[in-house]
């Protein structure tokens, strides 16, 4: 080949800039990547364990299912995969810029700040910290320390290494980091907006915050608007975290492991548009059928479909570079774990898609099919190719053999069986819940209608999960002694080669438009044909990293915009419903007990309009039902019923003895005990700041928020419900605990649509939504 | 495709070559015939508005579901000739098992013996003396909420079949059920 422009620009040979890599800092990432891995997929043993076996949370609070599972999900997403993203980004970025990363100070406040991110979630989530969103459920504070660590640090630096890069042109690994950067703050700064507790009580109650009251916050989204900014971001958490990323890593190291070239140019550039711009528009697809506008849904729904062959634009320019390399792959686990990878990631981006279809959706939502799903795009993709590119780089890294290849070929095997048996025996138990929740008998009965039978039945399945998950949990640990071997036979120091390369002249001119090969068309053909389809724009672009990225950064808010804006104009989706009134102060600190117990991980509270769902759990839910509820709960797995109208469906006895122990009265519940709400007194001391807060963001509280009024009524309230109790023939000693302020929102739960609109109100009510 | 058509762009980074190979033709047929379908089913799910929703077709189905299982019988009344004809079709007791399962099993036990709630399978009972009062007592509840109110939730004709179902668990013995509470009272 004869060196193309980019570097016969040079006529004089300009000085070589003498510089060396900071491989030091993805030493770090890497190793902190198996490390958090293994906590990770420890905890996700553990909670898949409890959920065959409820005694494996050994009956204490902090290790119940809803306060380990979203331990386990931020481990997985922002501890493993987070410390793979960066391992990846900081050796391959400054080789592609011939640059070392801009500040050393910055590469190591990132590496330490995420850090402590991490183990401030571990010392949050299982004590009942959280914000209560998916994915999102670290507090204020701690979303404040990402903001910075990700933007602040890890921003800076990159964006910086970028601008003084020697390499003329931005690889497409560093056109996928760029999305990653630019949209991951995006969604992170709008979905956690937050109103904290602390700062009600500081400038409205005039209270000192004490304790916990520090780490409390509510989302200023409520409802419908809420649901849609949680899954704009939990969908796009998946794209820009877990997608964009590992291709970038993927352009990288698969063709470094394979020595071969990529396999098409023009592919990686329309499919990187097509799926920056096509992904954000997908996150309706959670919120199928829910109380959210059915324009919504229906975007949700096609984009998803239009997402299928951008999303394998990146499989097939992954695979077709392996051509003419396959009996490398057979002799490389390297390879093996990519080759996999990249498959698991076709397999779930077809799978995405179809499950986006309505009427899939509508048997696959709220079922384990979900979660099947996600594992075969976090095990199957992420995790496979993250233990490619630590092989790959371990001897790198380490400058020594990596110590025993045959544990690599073990890992490899143990983790794609164990793989395939969790996500089998999940599919099964997802398919087989969602038939049995819909099946009627001939008479027209429900035939399942008793939830726990459909629970029941899928224990076998959960088992099968626990085995699958116990093998790909022993193939990082497999990885763990690989490692911790291979760094033992180290070098006493670390060779630290002298890199050269020139400096990137001022005074560049952009090569002439290539010439077609065209010659019958006309004059706009030909030019469309060098300009657009040869790629010729975009090489322009890829000299201009801002540009670049701003350009990026406009495809991602343009197409949030044409969602949000109508989602929060429009008055019509959200049709009031005159009956529904504020939860009251006593059910407020009850609903922020259900948050912190984290219920929302198993319960749901969206009862869909399918005849199967109303038949069993009631009325569907309406938008105007949950326009006070800050943030919404109405979850996405339902690994117990869902409690949309439970409110007056049960006693209040029933209620108190089955968070009790749930096994007292429904034999096979694996519901976790929570006999210690029954026990731990309420704060009442902090209900008025809870209440004042929910007026700050606009829930009309009158009354209420009168200093010591909310405390009062949620006193009034908690005696009443106490001395009803004790007619029922209760327990007597509850007045002022958690148990009875959660059972009174419980109580409270979808009553409100059927509920007497007061007389006043009568006049509004004819103007909005009839309820039948 | 062999290696020999490929072209050899002239980009490299890091030792990475790239080809200028074209993106391939169906992938090109896939994602314009998505976005073509995208847009076909956006204008006629969005503009149309006699196509079906949601909304429709549950209403649809809740309505000839009604009429399978009710049939000709209309609006059902809670009085006691009422519930013993539907006490005598297996049918009918068969969609108040399923009701009886959904809603009232977890309190009185999937076979009506009793857990927190009362047993429904002996003589004694509380605030029943007749059958329509088990109607009755399902709508409004009893016991300070002990036993809930049910008329919000079921429709008058779910109620009176539940309420014959409980009646027609009257005599049944189920082992482990609760003893007696309330007043005995003459057979239905």
């Amino acid at each position: 080949m004869s060196a193309g422009p980019i570097r016969g620009n040079s006529l004089a040979a300009p000085a070589l800039d003498e510089f060396r890599y900071d491989d030091a800092i993805v030493r770090k990432f890497t190793l902190a990547t198996i490390a958090w891995g293994v906590v990770a997929m420890l905890a996700g043993v553990v909670i898949a364990l409890q959920l065959a076996f409820p005694a494996a949370n050994l009956g204490l609070e902090w290790t119940s299912f809803g306060r380990l599972r979203p331990l386990h999900t931020n481990a997985a997403i922002f501890a493993f995969a987070g410390n793979a993203v960066f391992a990846a980004v900081y050796y391959s970025t400054q080789r592609l810029c011939k640059a070392r990363m801009w500040s050393d100070r910055l590469s190591n406040l990132h590496f330490w700040g995420w850090q402590l991110i991490i183990v401030c979630a571990a010392l949050t989530l299982p004590f009942g910290i959280t914000q209560g969103k998916e994915y999102a459920e670290l507090e204020w504070p701690i979303d404040l320390l990402i903001a910075v660590v990700w933007l602040g640090f890890f921003g800076t630096n990159f964006f910086m290494t970028l601008k003084n890069r020697r390499e003329r042109h931005l690889y497409v690994a560093l056109w996928f980091y760029i999305a990653t950067i630019v949209t991951v703050t995006l969604l992170h700064v709008f979905n956690s907006l937050s109103l904290p507790l602390a700062v009600v009580e500081l400038v409205k109650t005039g209270q000192w915050p004490r304790g916990t009251d520090w780490l409390k916050s509510w989302s200023v989204y409520a409802g419908v608007q809420d649901a849609f900014m949680q899954w704009w971001y939990g969908h796009n958490a998946v794209a820009f975290f877990l997608t964009t990323p590992f291709l970038g890593l993927m352009y990288y190291f698969l063709p470094k492991a394979a020595d071969r070239p990529v396999y098409s140019y023009r592919l990686s550039i329309v499919h990187f548009w097509s799926l920056v711009f096509i992904y954000i528009w997908a996150g309706p697809h959670h919120l199928h059928y829910t109380a959210i506008p059915a324009w919504a849904s229906t975007l949700g729904m096609i984009f998803s479909l239009m997402l299928w062959m951008p999303s394998w634009g990146g499989m097939i320019n992954g695979l077709l570079t392996l051509r003419g390399a396959w009996s490398k792959v057979a002799a490389d686990p390297v390879l093996k774990f990519f080759v996999w990878g990249i498959t698991f990631y076709g397999m779930s981006t077809f799978e995405g898609p179809m499950l986006s279809i309505k009427s899939v959706n509508s048997l696959s939502h709220y079922t384990d099919w979900t979660i099947a799903h996600v594992h075969s795009g976090a095990l199957g993709w992420n995790g496979l190719m993250t233990f490619g590119m630590v092989y790959w780089l371990l001897p790198r890294l380490f400058q020594t053999e990596i110590w025993s290849k045959r544990l690599v070929s073990a890992h490899f095997y143990t983790s794609t069986i164990g793989l395939a048996l969790y996500v089998l025996a999940i599919y099964t138990a997802g398919i087989t819940q969602g038939l049995m929740w819909r099946a009627f008998d001939e008479s027209g009965a429900l035939q399942f209608p008793n939830f726990v039978e459909t629970v029941t039945s899928l224990i076998p399945m959960y088992w099968i999960r626990v085995l699958g998950g116990l093998l790909y949990f022993s193939g990082i640990v497999m990885c763990g002694i690989n490692t911790y071997m291979t760094w033992r036979a180290r070098p006493a120091v670390y060779a630290d080669p002298i890199v050269r390369a020139a400096p990137l002249s001022r005074d560049y001119a952009d090569p002439p438009v290539p010439e077609t090969a065209l010659t019958t068309n006309i004059e706009f053909g030909r030019k469309l044909d060098a300009v657009v389809v040869k790629g010729w724009f975009h090489r322009v672009w890829e000299r201009k990293p801002l540009k670049f990225s701003l350009l990026t950064l406009a495809a991602v808010v343009v197409a949030s915009l044409f969602e949000m804006i109508p989602t929060f104009l429009i008055r019509s989706n959200v049709p009031s419903i005159a009956s529904v009134k504020p939860y009251t102060p006593l059910e407020l600190a009850g609903r922020d007990i259900y948050i912190a117990e984290g219920c929302y991980n198993c319960h749901s509270q969206m009862i869909r309009p399918l005849f199967a769902e109303v038949k069993r759990y009631g009325d569907y839910s309406r938008p105007g039902e949950s326009v006070y509820d800050h943030p919404f709960q109405w979850g996405s797995r339902r690994i117990g019923p869902d409690l949309a109208r439970e409110g007056g469906r049960q006693s209040l006895d029933w209620q108190i003895r089955h968070l009790e122990d749930p096994r007292q009265l429904v034999e096979q519940s694996i519901m976790p005990s929570y006999a210690h709400l029954l026990r731990q007194p309420l704060d009442f001391d902090s209900i008025q700041g809870r209440v004042t807060a929910m007026a700050m963001l606009g829930v009309p509280y009158g009354e209420a928020v009168k200093p010591g009024k909310a405390a009062a009524m949620a006193r009034e309230q908690a005696a009443a419900l106490s001395k009803q109790l004790i007619a029922q023939g209760g327990y007597d000693h509850l007045a002022d605990t958690k148990a009875l302020a959660l059972v009174a929102y419980l109580q409270r739960l979808g009553t409100d649509l059927t509920a007497p609109a007061e007389p006043a109100a009568s006049t509004q009510a004819a103007a909005t939504e009839t309820i039948p | 495709m062999a290696d020999t058509h490929d072209h050899l762009s002239d980009h490299e980074y890091d030792g990475i070559r790239e080809y200028d190979n074209p993106t391939p033709a169906w992938w090109h047929v896939i994602f314009l015939g998505s976005v073509l379908f995208a847009a076909v089913y956006f204008l006629y799910f969005g503009f149309n508005r006699t196509a079906p929703t949601i909304w429709s077709q549950l209403a649809a189905q809740q309505t000839a579901e009604n009429k399978r299982i009710f049939g000709a019988l209309g609006n059902l009344n809670p009085d006691e000739p009422t519930m013993r004809m539907l006490m005598g079709d297996p049918k009918f007791m068969n969609v108040g098992r399923s009701q009886f399962q959904a809603t009232c099993a977890q309190c009185h036990a999937k076979d009506g013996g009793g857990l927190n709630g009362v047993n429904l399978t002996d003589d004694h009972y509380k605030n029943v003396a007749t059958m329509p009062d088990l109607f009755k007592v399902i709508s409004e509840g009893a016991g300070s909420g002990a036993m809930p109110a049910w008329k919000n939730y079921l429709s008058t004709n779910e109620r009176v079949l539940l309420a014959a179902y409980v009646a027609s668990l009257r005599g049944t013995t189920p082992a482990g059920g609760k003893p007696p509470e309330g007043n005995p009272i003459p057979p239905w």
